[in-house]
């Protein structure tokens, strides 16, 4: 039944209108799907660029002193300069808050072992709960900005668990090799403000030197450095604009060097040097800078991604047009008998194009509409299976594909209305 | 025994009787004209001795072949061997030669042949006109490459529907002087018409109306 | 004059004497196919490209010594040979020594600058990279410490003995001590720990210490996935003495991650334009062939079985999908090195094989386009095709 209905969609006149109907939702669908794609696929590869972790870091002002340098020569480091911890919360409230998407601190120090030898410590979240005093709640912490982690036994620390918030903590897996500790283990760590047993909730690999470290949660490593309420440093992850010339000019010579309307744009828009500059005005005393390992590498990555895609859409764009264009010009070249047959009862050569032209406009609209809603569907379809979630559909390619496609669709019919109407009657209907 | 035999041939469509219970017999190198008005079913025969429609009721046998109870595959063959048709639109695939039109009914039927098909076009007085295409050729010229089309491989019976429909007097007199030299050459010939002046010069004349036989002429005149 | 030829004069006449139909049938073939050729490059061609962008988040691969001891430069390039050259994109060797400028200690690293541009292209320098011996490359935070632009001087102090120096020996200047100028060629921002470091030459390192032909460990920057990495990794740990290879797993895991998300969007992209693109194709070439639905009725009056008359469509079909993939894969060619070019500055490696593979593929979609409505029109009786105009 189903090819009795094509043959008889193929073979009867009005089904013939179909058939260009579909061929211009097929263009418009594609057109409508690669638009929405090209223009959202730079926000879906940022999240994805996310998996490289934090790209921006945030370090107290005064910290011009090397910790872990000093540490090397046996000196002990006094004066070495704090951020507050009440600050942290203070990044979300900034202009681009919204690109921030997660964010943890850090306190480091050194502990010592049962054993006596020395390990590093550092406090973080892992999925602290915040409630900011803009009344907007979230969760932050290290699980999102350590990606790569793999952890092999055991599992990530869930400080919103009780018993696991206060001394509860992740083993590097290179520590725990040496320790022979494994998840459900205990370790007793002392420092020279205090001690402490920590109980082991998970064994990670990072394929780094923090497989050589203990990670713990943020009060805990407070309280065996006697840092209450300060921290070291902060992380942050943020969705950020490739840099351009603007960006780079402010990165190296400062914002103070940009003129008032440069200054403007460059503050509202989410270049890493920006999101930077506002979240030193945010927490006092602190120096936030671009993470250039990954900053600098997802500007590249996004740059090219998105040229490549812009590229791919041309030519869909460039193969619907013709498609189009092409199935309309050859409709119209069939019809030669009836154009023939029109012109021979004496009708005018205009009359003759509105009646053709306004036949294909009606069924490029028809087209268009249900193409456009086709195009929605296959943009999800990719969405969802390659960035498990939905591609925004612009409102500006509403307009694009109707232009787009009229302007094909005239494109088409028209050399070929014109090359039909120049034949003579006589010649159409003695079957040229 | 007759080349063609019709017999109580039907056609029906739906509740319009075509043909109705139609007798007609054709002699070998009869030169015969049907007539009739439109709508009178002149259309129907033709295209049931050309072999591409059957009838509902009858037998039509030519050539001693029941065709009314043949295949649509078997009937497709005896169209090509028996029968050479000429239309009112000439029909004639407009992006081959004169001569190319004349080898594509070769090449169906047998083999195609190119001095074969000059000739047959030489026959028609087309032979310096061969390499045009169908739009550079004038109304009678193509009703002629058609002609040649249809005698090519030498058929049965010519089977002609309305040839001089299309053609100005000039042209339907150069047609009708090659019908005769055919008929001369002893060529069967049908010719589909309302045109008297066409049906005049036929050996005999059959007039249907409403799907029957109502009238038959033998022209007295007829110049053998 | 055989069969064949003549099979053959009326296709190329079709061909040629139709021709404002059939160019738009041969567009519409020649665009899908380009589209085909030119997407399936590009889905076969971006992994290697856009894997070569990712080096940009620098070293993927770490050897460090296997026995405790220091890496030799002959274990090193050992090593390296385990990896295809085309491969490897740069190999930046590191040794660290704690060092004394104006009585502050400090970490000190020696490399080849060349390699550590390769390894790490994300390093932002603020004057020049170094050129020649003598000149140091200062980290952020030491130059903020030590108060040094590029062009200053600092003096590298390198104490011979093992011992920390109490302030008495420092003082009367009785340590065994070697030091060098130098000049600070550029400030490093990488917003990470090298600020902390101050990187001069290998010479120098060497001349500084007395001690040569030492490493602590050697980045490696690999253009190779994640899969090929870790059989690198696997087969220089177990077939070179002293040598552990590592993967970067902060680097690896993640680049794993977006680039398979990467290569399934173009995939998918590529599926879909493709689909779309060929339902095109075959209702343009629908449209053509159904114009000529008297031709059909003709050749069958004049006494051609269906199957010669498909034959004869097909026929003119297949040649015209045969040159229009033909010129769509040259196409399809011309636009992937185009967009090569454009996106990534480098040429694209072109597979021979999807020449034959488009052509097939028009040939396909051209043939089955074609043949739908031939076989309708075949089943049509012939006097109501002749008969309808």
């Amino acid at each position: 039944m189903f090819f009795r209905m094509i043959k008889g969609a193929l073979f009867r006149q009005k089904s013939k209108m179909i058939m260009i109907a579909v061929t211009i939702a097929l263009g418009a669908s594609l057109a409508t799907a690669m638009l929405n794609i090209m223009l959202d696929v730079g926000d879906k590869v940022n999240q994805e660029l996310k998996a490289y972790g934090a790209n921006i870091t945030v370090v107290p002002k005064e910290n011009s002193v090397l910790t872990d340098l000093y540490a090397l020569d046996g000196q002990e480091e006094t004066a070495a300069a704090h951020l507050k911890e009440d600050d942290i919360g203070k990044i979300k409230t900034i202009f681009w808050g919204f690109n921030i998407l997660d964010f943890t601190p850090f306190v480091n120090t050194t502990v010592v072992l049962d054993d006596e030898t020395e390990v590093k410590l550092t406090g973080t979240w892992f999925n602290h709960h915040l409630a900011l005093n803009t009344g907007e709640e979230l969760d932050a912490g290290i699980h999102s900005l350590r990606s790569w982690w793999d952890v092999k036994n055991g599992q990530w620390l869930d400080e919103q668990k009780e018993g696991t918030a206060n001394g509860g903590a992740m083993v590097g897996t290179v520590l725990a090799e040496r320790l022979g500790i494994s998840s459900g283990d205990s370790l007793h760590v002392k420092t020279s403000d205090g001690e402490k047993t920590l109980s082991v909730v998970g064994v990670f690999d990072s394929g780094g030197d923090e497989d050589e470290q203990i990670f713990t949660t943020l009060a805990t490593a407070q309280e065996l450095s006697g840092t209450k309420g300060l921290i070291d440093s902060i992380e942050v992850s943020a969705l950020t604009t490739p840099d351009n010339e603007l960006a780079k000019k402010a990165a190296t010579k400062g914002p103070g060097s940009l003129s008032p309307a440069d200054y403007e744009t460059w503050y509202c828009t989410a270049y890493v040097s920006s999101i930077c500059y506002q979240i030193q005005e945010a927490i006092p005393d602190s120096v936030a800078s671009p993470v250039r390992q990954v900053a600098e590498s997802e500007g590249n990555i996004l740059d090219k991604t998105q040229l490549l895609m812009i590229l791919i859409t041309i030519l869909s764009l460039f193969g619907s047009a013709l498609g189009i264009s092409n199935l309309v010009t050859a409709s119209v070249m069939e019809r030669s008998n009836e154009i023939g047959l029109l012109k021979a009862i004496g009708a005018r050569d205009y009359r003759i194009s509105g009646i053709v032209l306004t036949e294909i406009i009606i069924t490029a609209v028809v087209g268009g509409v249900a193409g456009y809603f086709m195009g929605y569907g296959f943009a999800q379809i990719i969405g969802q299976t390659v960035f498990n979630s939905s591609i925004e559909m612009k409102p500006m390619v509403i307009p694009i594909v109707a232009v787009l496609i009229v302007i094909v669709t005239l494109a088409g019919s028209i050399p070929a209305i014109r090359m039909l109407l120049r034949l003579r009657p006589a010649e159409v209907l003695h079957g040229r | 025994m007759s080349l063609l035999e019709i017999k109580n041939v039907s056609k029906i469509y739906g509740p319009l009787k075509a043909l109705d219970n139609v007798n007609l017999t054709v002699e070998n190198g009869e030169w015969l004209a049907i007539m009739g008005p439109s709508g009178s079913g002149k259309s129907t025969m033709m295209n049931i001795i050309g072999c591409m429609d059957k009838p509902s009721l009858g037998e039509v046998i030519l050539d001693g072949v029941d065709i009314a109870k043949e295949s649509g595959k078997k009937l497709t063959e005896i169209r090509r061997d028996k029968i050479g048709l000429i239309f009112q639109q000439f029909h004639l695939v407009n992006y081959l030669t004169a001569v190319e039109n004349v080898m594509v009914s070769q090449y169906y039927h047998s083999m195609p042949d190119e001095k074969e098909a000059l000739e047959a076009l030489e026959r028609v007085g087309l032979k310096d006109r061969a390499k045009h295409l169908p739009s550079q050729l004038s109304g009678g010229e193509q009703q002629r490459v058609c002609i040649a089309r249809a005698l090519i491989n030498h058929p049965e019976i010519i089977l002609a529907d309305e040839p001089t429909g299309n053609l100005d007097e000039a042209n339907e007199n150069i047609v009708i002087d090659i019908f005769k030299q055919l008929h001369r050459q002893g060529t069967t010939l049908i010719v589909v018409t309302h045109d008297p002046e066409v049906a005049e010069v036929a050996q005999r004349t059959v007039v249907l109306e409403h799907g029957r036989l109502v009238n038959e002429i033998k022209n007295e005149g007829f110049e053998e | 004059m055989k069969k064949q030829t003549m099979f053959l004069r009326m296709i190329t006449a079709s061909l040629l004497r139709r021709r404002s139909r059939m160019l738009v049938a041969l567009l519409a073939i020649a665009v899908g196919a380009t589209i085909l050729s030119g997407l399936v490059t590009i889905y076969y061609d971006v992994p290697r490209q856009m894997g070569e962008q990712f080096r940009s988040y620098g070293a993927n691969m770490i050897f460090t010594s296997s026995n405790g001891k220091k890496l030799s430069k002959s274990e090193i390039d050992s090593a390296k040979k385990k990896i295809n050259n085309s491969q490897l994109v740069g190999a930046a060797p590191y040794r660290y020594e704690n060092m004394t400028v104006y009585e502050r200690p400090l970490m000190a690293a020696s490399t080849d600058f060349d390699e550590a541009q390769k390894t790490s292209p994300y390093w932002r320098v603020d004057g020049e990279w170094p050129s020649a011996e003598g000149q140091a490359l200062v980290g952020q935070e030491i130059a903020a410490t030590l108060e040094v632009k590029a062009g200053d001087t600092v003096t590298l102090v390198y104490d011979l003995d093992e011992a920390p120096a109490t302030a008495d020996e420092a003082n009367k200047g009785e340590r065994n001590q070697n030091s060098r100028d130098f000049t600070v060629a550029g400030i490093l921002d990488t917003g990470g720990n090298e600020e902390k470091y101050i990187f001069i030459s290998v010479p120098d390192m060497e001349a500084l210490t007395g001690k040569t032909d030492v490493f602590d460990m050697t980045e490696l920057s690999v253009s190779a996935n994640r899969d090929e990495l870790e059989k690198y990794a696997d087969t220089i740990t177990k077939n070179v003495d002293g040598v552990s290879a590592r993967l970067v797993k902060r680097v690896t895991q993640s680049e794993n991650t977006v680039l398979s998300k990467l290569q399934a969007l173009v995939l998918l992209v590529t599926v879909i334009v493709l689909l779309l693109t060929m339902i095109c194709v075959a209702t343009t070439m629908m449209a053509v062939v159904t114009e000529r639905r008297k031709e059909v009725g003709l050749r069958k009056a004049l006494g051609a079985s269906n199957k010669s008359i498909i034959f004869e469509f097909m026929g003119e079909g297949l040649l015209l999908g045969a040159i229009g993939g033909l010129l769509g894969s040259v196409c399809g060619f011309i636009f992937a090195q185009a967009v090569s070019m454009n996106v990534f500055n480098s040429s694209i490696q072109f597979h021979w094989v999807l020449i034959p593979i488009t052509i097939i593929v028009s040939v396909l979609v051209t043939g089955l386009s074609c043949l739908l409505p031939v076989r309708s029109a075949t089943d049509v009786d012939p006097a109501l095709v002749l008969k309808g105009e």
